[in-house]
């Protein structure tokens, strides 16, 4: 829209004040005559002479006058901006100005005023928002009702939240007679039963002996600080938004949509740069640099890998198979999966079973393994067995080591959990707990641990005795009571969530299922369960409610486990009786990826490496683990060889037999 | 082929492997206790869990001939029983797809 040619007389004014949130530009539009000197702040330094139309500082590179017969009104048929009718002008005109305004274009925020006939805020609201800011409460006050604050409750808190500011910036400036004044007839009137405590609160800071503490006490930043802008910002609650626009609207609703956009985006996983995202084009990350190649396959054990673990700094994997033994390996850390070194640097034989789980310590130093009822600590530098734990008399089937550090977490089919500390002394024990615990998860928070299993019939002859020992999470056992033989019943299954410190049981749920498998979120929201058949659940546990089901994967028979993958936890992976690894968007449930390459049998497990987020390995049945990466990495050089990507050939390396899908070749190609 | 955890029986009585506790059967699955094994009382289960079967072998046992499989503890490994496969004396057919759990191989399990 072309700015009519202004008059001669472009004189611009910069009488008014330049804080860009404030001064309504329908006051500069009626003072018609300025001819100021044309030295604007803020670094305009063009000089504008008399008689010059155009400006070249400017922008919008026109001269403008201020005088309102200049700027011709333009006026558009309709309401809305656009032909949908959701988009209405006046707002969208708004939200420009202010946006103008908040970065420092007044004149063309001023223009656009005039131009629309669209003001930003009535005056009463740019005074009221000046009030604020200066401190001149009891005007502000006044302006309430008349900005729209006519609910009795809501003046009341507004007048409440104005008071309390003035009463601590009072306490600030050591005028404490006045502030007691404002507690007494400004505070103290207003404030309605539940502000009662925060008046205990707001009496006691009477007692700080000097500004810093009272800041501290108050978690209140000051008259100088944000303070008055966040009273300003809570203030907005009471207000209506169309007469007191919410401070940077505009930039909220950009926010929104680049978050919708990263919602959208399916395979996103890279790290959010700034300088990469741009509001011309919708942001989209493409499948080439998702993990879906094997780029190693390592074969060692002799019998079926059961699970894996990275280690926390993504260098080293751990892998637990059937023939009883559990090995450390080391993955290399270069780029190219080619000059990668995968050796395996420690086989851990002194299992006298097959082993089910395990885990690394926080700084990677100890591996923990499960064998049957047997637990064992080892050295990962050394690869010497430390100690083996024989507290529990059933399978060990979940071990999490505590991510405050204070030791680790044992779970298993006996009805224990147990908490170990760092050496591996015994530090606490929960007995005779609901279920059998097929496996345990403990929140990156440290708040809760999430244990899975089977629900626990106790023999009906003990009757009340037999519950005793048992915490408050099971329901009444129905059909028990009269002491009649009861047939073998499939056990109930359940998701018990336990407060970590007190051991309060905060939820028990019970599940249809099997459930073989619980992971938890990085963010502490949510928990990832397999249940069988053929299903994951991912349960929120703030809501405490089922928030999404995956499904496409085989589970019926296994142990299968899943995990969270990818930067923000963006997917869901999982192993699968039908030899396939499945790949999932977390937050919409979509079916990325069916990954295929293991031999015959269950994928049991899936790991993602926490270091490198686009890698992730697999183990399964046919005795092998393999590592998957982005086609990005490994195309370059398949391509090379003329070997498909799907395909890859096998050339022996040597080393511990570990199989590398390409030639091994040291330099170029 | 796969992991699994071994089950767990809920009843008034629950027998297990002596050697390392694995439930094997209740006593609702208990059809007979007049059974005589190689180690002295053996009892006949409608079900029983936690068991390997090995192969098919014909025996002659003091009811007559019989197809039977050994069937051992999945943890331990040790014979516990037997599992009739077939009979082939028309008034031994009822025992055909239970098994044999010796007493002494037994413990209760609580």
């Amino acid at each position: 829209m072309r700015i009519p040619e202004p008059d001669n007389q472009s004189n611009l004014s910069s009488s008014y004040d330049f804080v860009p949130e404030a001064g309504p530009s329908c006051v500069t539009l009626d003072k018609a005559s300025h001819s100021n000197g044309i030295n604007k702040e803020n670094g305009y330094s063009a000089p504008v002479s008399n008689g010059t139309t155009s400006n070249g500082s400017l922008t919008m590179g026109n001269g403008l006058a201020k005088h309102s017969s200049s700027i011709t009104r333009v006026s558009l048929p309709g309401t809305t901006l656009y032909d949908d009718p959701y988009l209405d002008r006046e707002e969208f005109v708004r939200l420009v100005i202010q946006s103008l305004r908040d970065v420092g274009y007044i004149e063309s925020a001023a223009t656009l005023e005039a131009e629309s006939g669209y003001s930003l805020e009535a005056p009463e609201v740019s005074e009221f928002r000046q009030h604020i800011l200066r401190g001149a409460w009891a005007d502000a006050e006044l302006l309430l009702v008349e900005l729209g604050v006519t609910d009795t409750d809501a003046l009341v808190d507004a007048r409440f939240l104005i008071g309390k500011q003035k009463y601590l910036e009072l306490l600030e400036a050591r005028k404490t007679t006045a502030a007691l004044q404002v507690l007494r007839n400004d505070l103290a009137p207003y404030s309605t039963t539940s502000d009662q405590e925060e008046l205990h609160v707001l009496s006691s800071l009477m007692m700080c002996s000097d500004p810093q503490d009272l800041r501290r006490r108050a978690s209140w930043d000051g008259a100088s600080g944000i303070s008055r802008r966040q009273l300003l910002d809570d203030l907005q609650h009471y207000i209506p938004s169309s007469t007191m626009i919410p401070q940077r609207r505009f930039s909220t609703l950009l926010t929104q949509s680049r978050e919708y956009q990263r919602h959208r985006c399916l395979y996103h996983n890279s790290l959010v740069d700034p300088s990469s995202s741009s509001l011309f084009s919708d942001h989209t990350c493409d499948k080439e640099s998702f993990p879906r190649i094997t780029t190693t396959i390592l074969e060692v054990h002799s019998d079926e890998v059961w699970n894996v673990a990275w280690s926390h700094d993504g260098t080293h994997l751990a892998s637990a198979s059937k023939d009883k033994t559990a090995i450390i390996w080391r993955i290399g850390l270069e780029a190219e999966p080619s000059s990668r070194d995968c050796i395996a640097e420690f086989i851990l034989r002194d299992h006298p079973y097959p082993l089910g789980c395990l885990a690394w310590s926080l700084d990677d130093s100890i591996l923990s393994t499960s064998a049957d009822h047997l637990i064992l600590l080892w050295n990962t530098k050394t690869g010497a067995l430390m100690k083996t734990l024989e507290n529990h008399a059933e399978t060990v089937s979940a071990l999490v080591w505590l991510p405050d550090g204070s030791g680790f977490m044992s779970g298993s089919l006996d009805r224990k959990i147990i908490l170990w500390d760092m050496e591996g002394e015994l530090r606490e024990s929960w007995n005779d707990i609901a279920i059998r615990v097929t496996d345990a998860a403990v929140t990156p928070d440290v708040r809760r641990l999430v244990a899975v299993g089977m629900g626990y019939n106790p023999p009906p002859a003990l009757g009340t005795l037999g519950r005793a020992n048992v915490r408050d999470a099971s329901p009444p056992i129905v059909s028990n009571g009269n002491g009649s033989a009861v047939g073998p019943r499939s056990p109930e299954n359940r998701m018990i969530i336990y407060d970590l410190k007190t051991g309060q049981v905060e939820l028990s749920v019970h599940m249809e299922g099997e459930l073989t498998s619980v992971k938890i979120s990085e963010d502490s929201r949510y928990a990832l369960i397999n249940h069988a058949p053929d299903e994951i659940h991912l349960w929120d546990l703030e809501e405490f409610r089922l928030a999404r089901k995956f499904t496409g994967q085989r589970q019926g028979h296994h142990v299968i486990r899943s995990c969270f993958g990818g930067i923000d936890g963006n997917f869901v992976i999982s192993g699968s009786e039908d030899r396939n690894v499945y790949v999932w968007h977390r937050d919409t449930g979509t079916l990325l990826e069916v990954l295929g390459g293991h031999g015959l049998g269950s994928v049991n497990s899936v790991a993602w490496n926490p270091r490198n987020k686009r890698m992730f390995a697999s183990c399964s049945d046919d005795n092998t683990i393999r590592v998957w990466e982005a086609p990005v990495s490994a195309g370059e050089l398949l391509r090379g060889f003329g070997i498909s990507a799907s395909e890859p050939e096998m050339f022996g390396k040597g080393k511990g037999k570990v199989k590398q899908p390409w030639a091994y070749h040291d330099g170029g190609f | 082929m796969g992991m699994k955890y071994r089950r767990y029986l809920a009843g008034e009585r629950i027998y297990g492997c002596s050697k390392c506790k694995t439930h094997l059967a209740t006593i609702h699955s208990m059809i007979s206790r007049a059974f005589n094994g190689q180690h002295g009382r053996a009892y006949l289960f409608d079900g029983v869990v936690n068991v390997i079967e090995g192969e098919p072998n014909d025996r002659q046992m003091t009811t007559g001939n019989h197809t039977v499989r050994d069937i051992f503890c999945v943890k331990c490994a040790t014979v516990l029983g037997w599992k009739y496969d077939r009979a082939y004396e028309q008034s031994q057919q009822y025992k055909e797809g239970k098994y044999i759990l010796e007493r002494n191989l037994l413990v209760d399990v609580q």
